[in-house]
């Protein structure tokens, strides 16, 4: 290998002699001025000029099997070993016209000269060009041993208040393992997190549009990243800010200041009530709750109503179908349903007794023995593939996406493929056997020693967690258990984040780092200090779960009104208001059950169980309404899989259904029970708000209700006649009313 | 011209019939004969020392006689209406106040005779059985605490039971369920008085509640998937213990691998326990051997370290048990030599133990069997220690389901010995292995109709290097009926016995024994062949995970209202003797008593040193046949065998043609009353019309009780002709694929040089 880097074949040893003569000839014939022949690098020089034109991206030549037309790079110039080869020895080397430089056919292809699919990316006259052509002239080699490797990138500045409407220039300066730097500001890429609040251009100007916050731009030269991050302050007076409860709000508080985001006050106790209930136990409040809540006057009834409500059995009913399908608990045939429902049950138990997040994880990952006397074995009987294992794993718990770093090192991460088999390690040593039942196995750990071999480069590694040593690993033990001490280490730094934030999102609509499963250097969290304070709060109490989700509810920030007040409508990412957001298909579907005192039968299951409460996937198939509101399929560990935008398809079958209609229809339900009841129809409509919206109607709301269902209706002479008494069909079509309402179908 | 067409139109007709064959093999859905199975009893048991009614139910129960148990302490009576008649399926158990406490066994005896069996439990609390639904929290059934609850799972809902405890009392609330032949899954919670869950189980064990406030609780109880229904009983306790009192779990039976536990003769007098900590090498538990330990895998990845010191060239025996103790576990064992010293000993690997594989290769429950659907192996260990340096070594003992578990009850006994060579049997009705996708795993009682043979499938876990062949043997069978063993060959793992009812045995009923008997360094050794069934007649593996057991003992009978549809038998009982590398031809007599759906039975042969036989055709329609047996290719050796002929037939099975007989019996009197009483009627009615005044009213009285007499008559009448026609609808012919084995043949092979 040594030798074919150096002078990889005699061709190239005759390009070379024939290079040197034209060198030679040129310097001889003309006396161009130009700078000094240096060297130059293929690995520090030619691959970022190809990165920086495009030509190794991954819809381009770096394009999975082949590249393009044949030729082949490496995504973003990470193997650069291999893209030397493609342009130098590959196509029995016509690629490169060492003769006469100019007239290769990558120059030329670059250049437009000869028809190129992408475009004219290297004009003549730039520098890139003029760099691939000295290096061709050179000699064309890998090496010139005399140059050093890339150690790192930094941007200056790091960090910055740049203000709406204002540009900045970025610096990235590359830094050498001989001590050098080289400005690479016009070689770098550069990429915002949140195009609609920054943009960047091609040279590194960043462009801050009216959107307060802050905002990362990524800075990649040759694979090394760095990053700035900007806060784009509002400015707009902060005068008062709602007292700090916790840490939370300090951090919040703080950021909002800094910001100059003033703020919405703290919402009043029934839409409190409303969203802490809808958000720890998926359901709305009973009529009787909100009554109780609304007349106490205990100074501690909102911490006393999240305490009571995470003691419920259906807060462990609402996590678990969280958690359910980002484990995949999914029924691909009829005889999965004892595993789906120990499954299911396994996860809901351990939120309802409050094991903690880092056994929890431990027990799933290290699973053995047979599914119903051990059920988060079933997980390993969704997920049989290791890669699959790694993949999930690492996204679900430590938010992580390795997916990419199986074929290639990680476009925007320091995950390389050996990071990737080292975690594949960790499952190398499953061992199955077979049960009674068909595509079930029991898992055991199988001795020997745990190593998975790099499809690449052949080599077989030892388990590593993300680049950290965990020691050796005997052959007698799990190494799956091993990498759950790291996982639930304090100080990973991984672990506690991604549950932080995957919860913080759950509370608060967007995440402190968006998505919820993409944590790395380049993606930055928006309130830096707040995610270090709840990761610690976390850790130090125990990875306990109840805990987090009290720090978060108790807080003032998850209590702050929906409504905008006349500076933070456009704030989308510093919390200063509740972001109002759809319910859930399983939540909504039982919320309508809830108002119109109706009931859905679910396959299997007794009658009174809610949607919140379903096992599995299989009844998002037998329900058009769950698949209509984007229950997910539990096909992914992607939150993404639940669909929580709008679609005319929802909004159709609230409307007109005929499962809405059959419910508001039911013969127990609240609308024929109000018909046959002797309350006054003030008292029907205070109810029906209560259900609704946990709050008593205004008085303008009531008199509307009352002049609906009293309405004079007229005699057989056309006169109106006196006030009518409510017909079933009356209630019904108010009841529909309610329902269709933005503050029904929403948490707010 | 018609020799010309005979010839296709005979091909035709062959191949229709092996086309038919086939085909009624393929969609037969219809496997084996039907056998008598006793499915439910309710309640499921009872407390010593009482008396009370339990009901049955099950298949193939006509003509319901006798309940037995396997215990003698239990007895049963029919219990009697109030008109002194039998009120079906009922009778009135009494359980003995000596009675041993635990799990012992119901079966029936019916008109096929002996039942399937089913799990029935001894214990000392009062017991009460649900009457009244409890699927709400409003309608909950009350139960006094250290009272045991028999129901049966209401499907797709939950039951509600409540209790009333005080504060810091210790509950444990226990379900059986899988345990005593159960079908449900029970998931079992404990909730505050309002149904909120405060503690819940759903993997079998025990809930261990302190009770927080004095006050009312409520257990709910569901099937796992919220299944349901007559099969999927329960027995719930609820108890209150002392606090540190050691709880034993509800009774449950055995699963088959624990044929294999303990060795004969095992005692608990030199038994140590473990002692942690001893997870690390450095830690290691010291011991010499031979040693006989008990310990547990807890907490969640425990690792139990034994140090000892041993000579190259020694030979120990190590075996493990935990999963035939009944716990969901694993064990594996490594044993390494220890060289140097700590930090930098040496370890080297000497051997790795885990699992005792299945004697025979079992189902691997593809397209249909291809194997038996018994396990007879477990995953304990017995193993083999060959020391090949002299010094210390260490054994570390894990258990492979323990990564994350945290449950002490996971108990293990580990035991270290010299060669004791034995072994262990068990056995089970053989199962039929069809090739038409068919999965059934049906339980078969060992009821035998008159006429019939019937094949034990026997297979041996053998212990510390013995390999020496065992004789099969039993006793106590009924009369008329007698068994062969076809023994276990030298190194071999399967056997066959063969029970054979003659045709004109009597109906009959014992608890028979069992037995292997091998020669074992010269002295004769005699163990109990242990009996497995199915718990439930699965008729598809993949739809119903089939879960056979261990049985409590050896239930046989011959029924003779029905006879087997054909026996096969030499034409003569007696040694039949061939020299060694001749032919032996041996004429067969077919007692046909049905018809078949086909003309032939391909047969083949069981039996060591025969069964190379080559399969072979025997007429289905003829009264005889003859098998010619080739010595030479065989090579069989000399000595005596036992041997036995074995297909599938497709049966036209006509069921319960008595019934039919009975019920033209009953019609036929009914009609002869019916005519009667319709004549006296009739006379009675004219004699009315021209009595006396003085004597009219009564003769009118007489005629009018004589019509009403005619009127029930013909409401008989209609009954009798509607069990006629039921009768008839039943035994009309069904195609139904069983096993038949012929009965066993004795050959004596001679030495050619004796010939000469």
């Amino acid at each position: 290998m040594t030798t074919l880097k150096n002078a990889s074949s005699s061709r190239l040893f005759v390009y070379s002699l024939l290079n040197s003569l034209v060198v030679t000839l040129g310097c001889m014939g003309v006396a161009w001025g130009a700078e000094p022949a240096s060297p130059v690098s293929f690995v520090n020089d030619v691959v970022p000029v190809l990165t920086k034109a495009g030509c190794n991206m991954g819809v381009c030549h770096a394009k999975a099997g082949g590249g393009q037309n044949g030729f082949q790079l490496s995504l973003l110039g990470f193997e650069t070993w291999d893209d030397y080869e493609s342009m130098v020895k590959e196509g029995h080397g016509r690629r490169l016209f060492p003769a006469v430089p100019t007239k290769s056919l990558l120059l030329m292809k670059a250049s437009g000269e000869t028809p190129h699919g992408g475009g004219n990316k290297l004009p003549r006259d730039s520098e890139g060009y003029e760099l691939i052509r000295r290096w061709i002239e050179q000699g064309a080699t890998y090496a010139t041993g005399q140059e050093p490797t890339l150690v790192s990138v930094q941007v200056q500045p790091e960090r910055g208040l740049v203000n709406m409407g204002e540009e900045l220039q970025l610096k990235a300066e590359a830094k050498y393992s001989d001590g050098s730097t080289r400005d690479v500001s016009h070689m770098a890429l550069y990429e915002s997190n949140i195009a609609s609040m920054a943009e960047v251009s091609e040279s590194g100007v960043v462009k801050v549009n009216d959107i307060p916050g802050k905002v990362a731009v990524m800075v990649r030269y040759q694979g090394k990243v760095s990053v700035f991050t900007a806060a784009v302050p509002l400015g707009a007076p902060v005068l008062t800010v709602p007292a700090e409860k916790n840490f939370v709000d300090k951090h919040v508080f703080a950021n909002l200041k800094e910001l100059g985001i003033p703020p919405s006050p703290v919402c009043d106790d029934a839409t409190f009530l409303r969203r802490v209930t809808l958000d720890i136990c998926g359901r709305f409040p009973t009529e009787k709750e909100s009554e109780a809540f609304l007349a106490s006057t205990d100074v501690n009834k909102r911490d006393q109503v999240v305490e009571a409500l995470l003691r419920s059995p259906n807060y462990a009913d609402y996590f678990a179908s969280k958690w359910t399908p980002l484990l995949k608990n999914r029924r691909d045939a009829a005889s999965d349903i004892t595993a789906n429902f120990a499954f299911h049950a396994w996860v809901r138990d351990s939120l309802l007794a409050n094991v903690p997040y880092d056994q929890l994880v431990r027990e799933l990952l290290g699973a053995t023995g047979t599914v119903v006397s051990n059920p988060p074995v079933a997980w390993y009987k969704r997920v049989k593939d290791p890669k699959e294992q790694l993949e999930d794993i690492a996204q679900l718990f430590l938010g992580v996406r390795m997916q990419c770093a199986q074929c290639h090192h990680h476009p925007f991460e320091r995950w390389s493929q050996d990071d990737y088999y080292s975690l594949a390690a960790f499952f190398s040593q499953i061992g199955r056997k077979p049960t009674g039942i068909q595509g079930e196995d029991l898992i055991f750990h199988q001795r020997g020693l745990a190593q998975a071999k790099n499809v690449k480069s052949g080599e077989m590694l030892k388990p590593m967690a993300l680049g950290d040593e965990i020691g050796e690993i005997s052959p007698d033990e799990d190494p799956r258990l091993r990498l759950g001490n790291w996982m639930s280490s304090k100080e990973n730094p991984f672990f506690a984040k991604a549950l932080v934030n995957r919860y913080w999102k759950h509370f608060l609509k967007r995440a402190l780092i968006e998505p919820e499963d993409d944590i790395r250097d380049t993606n930055p969290p928006t309130n830096p200090e707040l995610m270090a304070a709840l990761e610690e709060y976390f850790i130090s109490s125990g990875f306990d779960l109840k805990k987090l989700v009290k720090a978060i509810t108790q807080s003032n920030t998850y209590q702050l009104s929906s409504m905008p007040n006349e500076y933070n409508l456009l704030d989308r990412q510093n919390y200063s208001r509740f972001y109002p957001r759809r319910l859930q298909a399983e939540v909504l579907l039982d919320s309508i059950d809830h108002l119109a005192g109706s009931t859905t039968r679910f396959a299997n299951l007794p009658p009174g169980t809610r949607a919140i409460a379903l096992p599995d996937n299989s009844y998002t198939k037998s329900s058009a309404f769950l698949k209509v509101f984007g229950r997910p399929s539990s096909a992914s560990v992607c939150e993404c899989e639940r669909i929580q935008t709008s679609s005319l398809a929802q909004s159709l079958h609230l409307i007109n259904s005929g499962e809405i209609k059959s419910k508001l229809a039911a013969g127990g339900g609240r609308a024929a029970q109000f018909a046959r009841s002797d309350s006054t129809v003030e008292e029907k409509i205070t109810e029906l708000y209560l259900a609704a919206f946990s709050r008593k109607p205004q008085p303008e709301e009531l008199k509307t209700a009352l002049d609906y269902l009293t309405e004079p209706v007229a005699d057989a002479k056309g006169q109106p006649a006196e006030k009518k008494k409510p017909s079933l069909k009356d209630y019904q079509d108010l009841i529909w009313a309610l329902m269709n309402t933005k503050e029904f179908l929403f948490n707010h | 011209m018609m020799r010309q067409l005979r010839q296709p139109l005979a091909f035709v007709a062959g191949f229709c019939l092996v086309t038919c064959l086939i085909s009624s093999t393929a969609v037969a859905q219809l496997v084996c004969l039907p056998a008598p199975r006793l499915l439910t009893t309710m309640p499921m048991g009872g407390q010593v020392g009482t008396s009370f009614d339990v009901t049955i139910t099950g298949d193939h129960l006509e003509n319901a006689e006798e309940l037995s148990f396997s215990n003698s302490g239990i007895t049963a009576t029919k219990k009697l209406g109030k008109d002194g008649q039998p009120v079906p399926n009922t009778y009135v158990v009494t359980i003995a106040k000596d009675c041993p406490q635990g799990i012992h066994e119901a079966r029936i005896m019916t008109r096929l005779g002996v039942s399937s069996t089913r799990a029935f439990n001894v214990g000392l609390f009062p017991e009460i059985t649900r009457t009244r639904p409890n699927t709400t929290l409003e309608n909950a059934l009350k139960l006094d605490l250290n009272t045991l609850c028999n129901a049966v799972m209401t499907a797709q809902n939950i039951d509600f039971y409540t209790f009333e405890a005080t504060k810091g009392q210790r509950i444990v609330v226990d379900c059986a369920a899988k345990g005593i032949d159960s079908k449900l899954n029970p998931v079992v919670i404990i909730a505050d008085e309002q149904g909120m869950d405060l503690l819940v189980e759903r993997r079998g064990g025990m809930l261990d509640f302190q009770v927080p406030e004095t006050g009312k609780y409520v257990i709910k109880l569901h099937g796992l998937t919220y299944e349901g229904g007559p099969h999927h009983f329960y027995r719930l306790a609820v108890r209150s213990v002392t606090k540190d009192e050691l709880v034993p779990r509800l009774p449950a039976i055995q699963m088959v691998s624990a044929f294999s536990w303990p060795p004969a003769g095992l005692t608990d007098q030199s038994i140590r326990p473990e002692t942690e900590p001893n997870n690390q090498h450095a830690q290691a538990q010291k011991i010499t051997l031979p040693c006989d330990i008990t310990g547990n895998f807890f907490p969640a990845a425990d690792v139990d370290t034994f140090e000892f010191t041993a000579q190259k060239g020694e030979v120990w025996w190590v075996e493990v048990a935990s999963e035939r103790l009944g716990r969901p576990t694993d064990p594996s064992i490594v044993v390494q030599h220890i060289s140097g010293q700590a930090p930098d000993e040496k370890r080297t690997d000497v051997v790795e133990l885990s699992d005792i594989a299945s004697p025979v290769k079992i189902s691997s429950n593809g397209y249909s069997y291809d194997g038996p659907p018994y396990n007879a192996g477990s995953s304990d260990i017995i193993g083999k220690l060959e020391i090949k340096q002299d010094g210390v070594h260490r054994l570390q003992l894990r258990d492979l389901f323990g990564g994350t578990r945290n449950d002490p009850q996971n108990i293990y006994r580990l035991i270290i010995r010299k060669a004791e060579p034995d072994f262990a049997l068990v056995g089970w009705a053989l199962h039929m292995n069809l090739r038409n996708g068919d999965r059934n795993a049906l339980s078969k009682p060992v009821a035998l109709r008159a006429g019939a043979t019937m094949p034990i499938e026997v297979v041996v876990v053998r212990r510390d290097g013995f390999d020496g062949e065992i004789d099969l043997f039993m006793e106590n069978l009924p009369d008329g009926v007698t068994a062969a063993g076809l023994k276990i060959p030298k190194g071999k793992t399967r056997g066959i016995m063969l029970i054979s009812a003659e045709a004109n045995a009597a109906r009959g009923l014992t608890s028979a024994a069992f037995f292997g008997q091998a020669t074992i360094d010269g002295k004769v050794v005699t163990r109990p062949c242990r009996m497995a069934s199915m718990q439930w007649p699965v008729k598809n593996a993949w739809s119903e995970v089939p879960s056979p057991r261990l049985l409590a003992d050896v239930p046989v009978s011959v029924s003779n209202s029905e006879l087997a549809p054909i026996t096969i038998s030499p034409v003569e009982n007696k040694v039949w003797e061939v020299t060694a590398g001749e032919k032996l031809s041996i004429p067969l007599v077919h007692a046909r008593r049905s018809e078949f759906s086909g003309a032939n039975i391909t047969l083949k042969t069981f039996g060591t040193g025969f069964e190379g036989v080559p399969a072979f055709d025997a007429p289905l329609t003829a009264d005889a046949s003859k098998v010619d047996l080739d010595l030479a290719a065989l090579k069989t050796q000399p000595g005596d065998y036992k041997i036995s002929f074995y297909g599938y037939a497709v049966i036209k099975y006509q069921e319960n043609l008595e019934a039919v007989a009975a019920a033209k019996t009953a019609l036929m009197q009914a009609q002869q009353e019916a005519d009667a009483l319709a004549a006296e009627s009739t006379k009675l009615a004219a004699s009315a019309k021209t009595a006396p005044d003085a004597q009219r009213a009564s003769a009118e009285t007489a005629a009018k009780e004589a019509a009403e007499k005619v009127k029930a008559a013909q409401a008989a009448l209609t009954t009798a002709d509607k069990q006629l026609k039921k009768a008839t609808a039943t035994a009309a012919p069904k195609d139904i694929v069983d096993i038949i084995v012929s009965t066993p043949i004795t050959i004596r092979v001679n030495p050619a040089e004796k010939a000469n």
